[in-house]
């Protein structure tokens, strides 16, 4: 714990040390070093900006077509193609080799009999000759890429060129079509003569299998749901709480009790509230609840942390300044949605774009949303003066989003707002206040160790929300049957897409491949000199590019049974623009296929958003171009702000 | 380290190969012709007097599935008629196609026959082949503008009609609320389909940019949404044969029936009529589009006749429907359809 | 002072075709001793560099390590044989963080190929262990390199070097980009390493930089040997003075041969 035992614990310890440039990085500022942090953010706003405007955001099946668009092609390819930017490249080809891998693997699928000639291979030969023609392609580009010293942009668009000739040149002089299909031959064929269907039934499933919410029945769902949910929040927050706080060498026992009291009062708010509609009851629970993670929170941190020392309050002009245009701004979203009429279903006449109501919740939203982006920089900027500042802002900034939560609440017409929002945002002000109480009365945790228990939590805590926002996603109950809900299917893409996703990102930051990506995108001379071999791993990389673009054509393949000559030509920009929203540097050394990922459900939020808002189509672009343009700022700035934090 | 290169070698060789192959086949039509025709069928030439002439076929194709039929059929009326047919595809440049056009005027040609995109820009270099005296006959689009050029006629479908044809249709099978989708974001013709299916529709249209045919996940997910945003919507028109198939997708994802009709056609959509699953596809016969304005050529060039009597010569709107899908689809696979 | 030194030079030359590069030039480089080499722009310093660096072969002279004649065919060789040499670029990849630059190329793993990942912990922890031991304490390995001073990079690279098994290190300039007080640092930085039993040569056109760490000075100009000092043998003005008289001279009789 102090500077003798420092050199030879190395990581750990180091708490003492009279060296300022050893100010121990908190959870928050931790988290926001990640390049993914601002695609998170950005993802986040986007989500919720259309859950207000458009009605089917918020439901299973809106959240099923995201994931659709969001998985394949475009989150698969751009998670390669980040990994390929990071490494200082560009694959201008990616796009047309996800039409042309696809329409490879039909061709060596399709009967050589027939006017349509094909190759006729049994798929489990086709799979793998593509795949290989894949790693070609990819080996050809990076090779070309080393050999010439050519900029990867110039090179790969040959190979664009190449690609979408070939595509429609060999589509036509094969099959006479600028389409070519069709896969699901062999499965009628199988059932007509009853021979095998050389294994298209299993690969149709490893590829195209489909979960149809409508079969699959389970009562229990809002109660996994209910539980997962709460308690993976509660895990979170006591996570943060942990990892937040200095530990106190002594702390007072007693507080565990008040912590076991809270819970208890939680657990009883919540059933109070799920059994009973009255007003009265709503106000019971809800009450409950707060005092519940009050008592519980602060009794957990009586017994746990250090006490603060120094509660002198200050607050600096530019906290007051930024809190006080925080409130001008909220004070505008709420005067805006008095004022328009909340009932005007007609379209806004001058733009012909959105509807009154929809431009009153466009409003409304942008500017609490910058309001309360104000109030957090006036609490943050309050907070490095005086710690009891900070708290003081927070506190009132949980009340006020209280205040608007209710506000909100009996303005509001549609349901979603009504119960959905409101519900939600009290939450967060619960959540605000007690943090606020919390700061003004305990510690921050100035060193690094004993970090396992919080990290615990808070890993356990978003697993157990997943499972719990999962159940209510994959499963319907008989009541809604009955209701008649849509069809809702998640594809087994969405699968690839989380897999490969996953793969890529332990690859790119847990392995030597990993590293020297990063090293030849950020100083290719540098890692030479280091005996990193440059030249082979951006090969690697192009045929990790080539391998998901070919990865692409087969799902595509199995999805439509048909491909069609200009499949993909024009999309490669799409991934590159995803890659980017996500954090990833054009320039090569920097970003994150978390973030590809995360740019990747903008993109896919974006391009369903205005459709389910029904929106006019001809603004499309205009949205699309806009949020994207957005989100690419809003992550630039966060970064620069965080790269400043270090 | 050379063994690798050897192989490298030997790909790019089928490469090259393949596209040399792919060169021969894809442009029969201009390469058979100008050789064949002027050398060893020189006997062809005094039969049928046709050997002499040079017509030009310019027009914004792409050579996709749906030009490369009109393609076919100028080719099979320039074989039949001993002519020789130069095929200028202008993949939807309109210099390309003005550039074209000078060099056709400048070659002499006995007769241009051209389509019209974009009409501002092709008038002009038009009305100048008129004024050299060289017959002109405008295709597929330029139904408004012909007159103006002084072209003898235009051979095509007026958007606009197949669209209303596609609206009586939805009438017949019974629809209330039709979503007209497009698969491009601004195409004139694209519109006209689906402002005259509001003409004749009796019900609501709703007409909406759903995604491009380059990305099919994006055109099924935004088809989707705009059918959740409107439960009601109980038919789809897809102004296209690749959308169409997307609408088919967008419906069986979301287990909903709807009426959907289609435009043009590939082996998978008139596939799909035959199943039952789409009930129509507009066919605006392209064939006879490349087909009819060789043979009125010829036939102005060697016996003076004008066709249309100043009016279009329309070659659709034909309807492929489950009952005359399999014959179509047979035809269609064979090029013709 | 040790009998045999680490590395001896004895008139070594180099010639590239006709031009004559570097020419009788001895030194020698005792471990736990630095040795400056001193010259202006253009006096062969890469060359010299290059040649105990194993790019390229001398032609003229001997070249002992440890007493044995060497020739090195390629810069992996000399590395391997313990002479590292750290380039004024630094070979470090600004965006990258401290540890995983400390390791780059040389990632220690944990697995078995395919699944073979970077131990991270034994790889913060060491890196941040080799840089305590050079004197400097970096508050997260974390960080990236791009954030470090100009004077901190240098040591990351240094600390890299003697980790990696060098025995004697040669520092290409490290000073030159550097201001007053960094400079200050790095020269700290090059009595910790020798002290802890390298080798250093100090390449550097600033004598009042190399004559506070210098053991040995070894003058270039224009290829040829101005001089080979022990420190008790030269003096900081002596120094100065022979650099820039040497410079003068060239410039009077450059004069007089035109004359």
């Amino acid at each position: 714990m102090t500077t003798a035992a420092e050199a030879s614990t190395g990581s750990n310890g180091s708490e003492e040390t009279h060296d300022e440039r050893l100010a121990y990085r908190g959870i928050f500022q931790r988290v926001l070093v990640r390049p993914e942090i601002g695609a998170v953010i950005a993802a986040v706003g986007v989500w919720v900006f259309f859950w207000a405007v458009a009605e089917p955001f918020g439901r299973a099946s809106g959240a099923a077509s995201i994931l659709d668009v969001a998985a394949s092609p475009l989150g698969i390819m751009a998670v390669a193609v980040a990994m390929l930017m990071i490494g200082g490249e560009f694959d201008l080809s990616s796009g047309a080799a996800t039409g042309a891998l696809g329409i490879v693997t039909i061709l060596l699928v399709r009967d050589v009999s027939g006017e349509m000639a094909g190759a006729g291979f049994s798929l489990w030969v086709a799979l793998p000759l593509s795949l290989a023609i894949a790693l070609a392609l990819g080996w050809f580009n990076g090779t070309m890429v080393n050999r010439t010293s050519l900029p990867s942009f110039i090179v790969t668009l040959g190979s664009f060129f190449v690609l979408k000739g070939a595509k429609l040149g060999f589509s036509k002089l094969i099959v006479e079509q600028i389409q070519v299909g069709t896969l699901d031959d062999l499965a009628d064929y199988a059932e007509t003569t009853g021979a095998s269907d050389k294994g298209y039934g299993f690969l149709n499933t490893l590829f195209a299998a489909e979960w149809d919410r409508r079969s699959h029945i389970w009562e229990a769902r809002d109660n996994i749901y209910l539980l997962g949910t709460f308690l993976g929040l509660a895990l979170v927050i006591i996570g943060v709480f942990e990892l937040h706080h200095r530990r106190a060498e002594r702390g007072i026992p007693a507080g565990y009790a008040g912590a076991g009291l809270g819970l208890v009062s939680v657990l009883f708010g919540i059933n109070t509230l799920h059994s009973t509609d009255s007003v009265s009851g709503n106000w019971t629970g809800s009450l409950l609840i707060l005092a519940g993670m009050t008592v519980g929170l602060i009794g957990l941190s009586a017994a746990r942390y250090h006490p603060l020392s120094d509660r002198s309050l200050a607050l600096p002009t530019g906290a007051v300044t930024s809190f006080g245009l925080g409130v001008v701004a909220l004070a505008g979203s709420i005067i805006a949605a008095a004022m328009i009429d909340s009932q005007n279903s007609e379209n806004i006449s001058w733009l012909g774009l959105v509807t009154v109501q929809g431009g009153r919740a466009i409003l409304f939203v942008s500017l609490a949303g910058a309001a309360l982006v104000l109030f957090l920089i006036g609490v943050n900027r309050a907070r490095r003066s005086s710690i009891a500042g900070g708290g003081l802002l927070l506190a009132v900034t949980a009340l006020s989003v209280a205040g608007t939560a209710f506000f909100v609440r009996a303005e509001s017409q549609t349901p979603k707002f009504r119960t959905q929002a409101f519900s939600f945002m009290l939450m967060a002000a619960a959540i605000m206040l007690v943090w606020a109480i919390a700061s003004m009365l305990f510690e921050r945790r100035s060193s690094t160790g004993h970090e396992r228990t919080g990290l615990a939590l808070v890993g356990s805590g978003f697993v157990l929300a997943l499972v719990g926002l999962g159940a209510r996603l994959l499963y319907v109950t008989q009541s809604e049957l009955d209701a008649g809900i849509t069809k809702t299917g998640y594809s087994v893409r969405i699968l690839w897409f989380a897999g490969f996703t996953a793969v890529c990102t332990w690859v790119l930051t847990r392995t030597r491949f990993g590293s020297w990506t990063y090293a030849v995108g950020g100083n290719k001379q540098a890692s030479r000199q280091v005996g990193v071999p440059a030249n082979r791993t951006k090969v690697q990389l192009f045929m990790l590019v080539s391998f998901a673009a070919w990865l692409v054509g087969v799902l595509l393949a199995f999805r439509l049974n048909t491909i069609q000559a200009s499949t993909g030509d024009g999309e490669e920009f799409e991934y590159i623009i995803a890659a980017v929203v996500g954090g990833t540097a054009l320039t090569g050394g920097y970003g994150s296929t978390l973030g590809a990922a995360i740019g990747a459900f903008i993109m896919a939020m974006s391009v369903q958003g205005i459709p389910s808002a029904r929106w006019n189509s001809d603004w499309r672009f205009l949205f699309i171009g806009t949020i994207l343009l957005l989100a690419a700022i809003g992550n630039n700035y966060i970064r620069g702000k965080a790269e400043a934090a270090r | 380290m050379t063994k690798r290169f050897r192989w490298l070698a030997a790909l790019l060789a089928i490469v090259l190969f393949a596209a040399a192959c792919g060169d021969d086949t894809n442009d029969s039509g201009e390469a058979a012709d100008e050789s064949g025709d002027a050398g060893d069928n020189g006997e062809a030439v005094d039969q049928t007097q046709g050997g002499d002439l040079t017509f030009h076929m310019i027009t914004h194709s792409d050579d996709g599935p749906f030009w490369s039929v009109v393609k076919r059929g100028a080719e099979a009326a320039a074989d039949a008629l001993g002519v020789t047919l130069v095929w200028m595809p202008g993949n939807n440049d309109p210099g390309q196609m003005v550039t074209d056009i000078e060099t056709a005027i400048g070659e002499g040609s006995d007769g241009i026959a051209a389509s019209l995109p974009s009409p501002d820009q092709l008038v002009g270099p038009l009305q100048q082949a008129v004024a050299e005296g060289i017959p002109v006959y405008t295709l597929n689009s330029g139904a408004n503008d012909y007159q103006a050029i002084g072209a003898t006629t235009h051979i095509g479908q007026s958007e606009d009609v197949a669209g209303r044809g596609a609206g009586l249709r939805f009438n017949e099978l019974g629809a209330t609320k039709v979503l007209c989708g497009r698969q491009e974001q601004s195409n004139v013709g694209l519109e006209e389909r689906c402002s005259g299916l509001k003409e004749t529709f009796d019900g609501e249209v709703i007409d909406e940019f759903v995604g491009l045919d380059a990305d099919q996940t994006e055109q099924i997910n935004g088809i989707k949404a705009v059918l959740e945003a409107n439960p009601d919507i109980d038919g789809f028109l897809g102004v296209g044969p690749v959308i169409a198939m997307s609408g088919l997708q967008a419906a069986q994802d979301l287990g909903i029936d709807l009426v959907i009709g289609g435009f043009d056609m590939t082996p998978e959509l008139l596939g799909a009529i035959e199943a039952g699953d789409i009930a129509f596809t507009v066919d605006q016969q392209q064939y006879l589009q490349g087909y009819l304005p060789v043979v009125l050529m010829f036939l102005e060039a060697t016996n003076l006749n004008q066709a249309g009597g100043g009016l279009p010569v329309l070659t659709g709107p034909g309807f492929v429907t489950p009952e005359n899908a399999a014959g179509v689809l047979a035809l269609s696979e064979a090029g013709t359809r | 002072m040790s009998d045999t030194p680490l590395l001896e030079l004895d008139n070594i030359g180099k010639y590239y075709g006709n031009i004559i590069a570097l020419q009788g030039v001895t030194t020698e480089v005792h471990a736990g001793q630095v040795t400056c080499v001193l010259g202006d722009n253009g006096a062969g310093k890469s060359t010299f560099i290059k040649i105990l660096a194993g790019v390229h072969k001398h032609d003229q002279g001997e070249f002992r390590l440890e007493g044995n004649p060497v020739s090195f065919n390629s810069p992996r060789e000399a590395l391997s044989s313990g002479i590292a040499a750290v380039y004024q670029d630094l070979a470090m990849v600004p965006l990258m963080s401290v540890w995983r630059n400390f390791f780059l190329g040389s990632e220690p793993t944990k697995g078995r190929w395919p699944v073979e990942w970077i131990d991270k912990s034994f790889a913060k922890q060491t890196a941040k262990e080799e840089m305590a031991k050079m004197g400097i304490d970096i508050r997260d390995t974390e960080q990236p390199v791009g954030t470090l001073s100009g004077g901190e990079r240098q040591s990351v690279a240094i600390a890299r070097a003697v980790y990696f098994g060098a025995k004697v290190l040669i520092l290409d300039e490290p000073t030159s980009a550097l201001g007053v007080k960094q400079s200050g640092v790095v020269l700290r930085y090059i009595l910790e390493a020798a002290r802890r039993g390298l080798g250093v040569i100090f390449i550097t056109h600033n004598p009042n930089h190399a004559f506070p760490v210098g053991d040995r000075f070894l003058i270039l100009n224009r290829g040829r040997s101005m001089g080979n000092f022990a420190k008790d043998e030269i003096s900081q003005s002596e120094l100065t003075s022979l650099m820039a008289g040497g410079a003068e001279l060239e410039a009077l009789q450059h004069e007089l041969s035109q004359g």
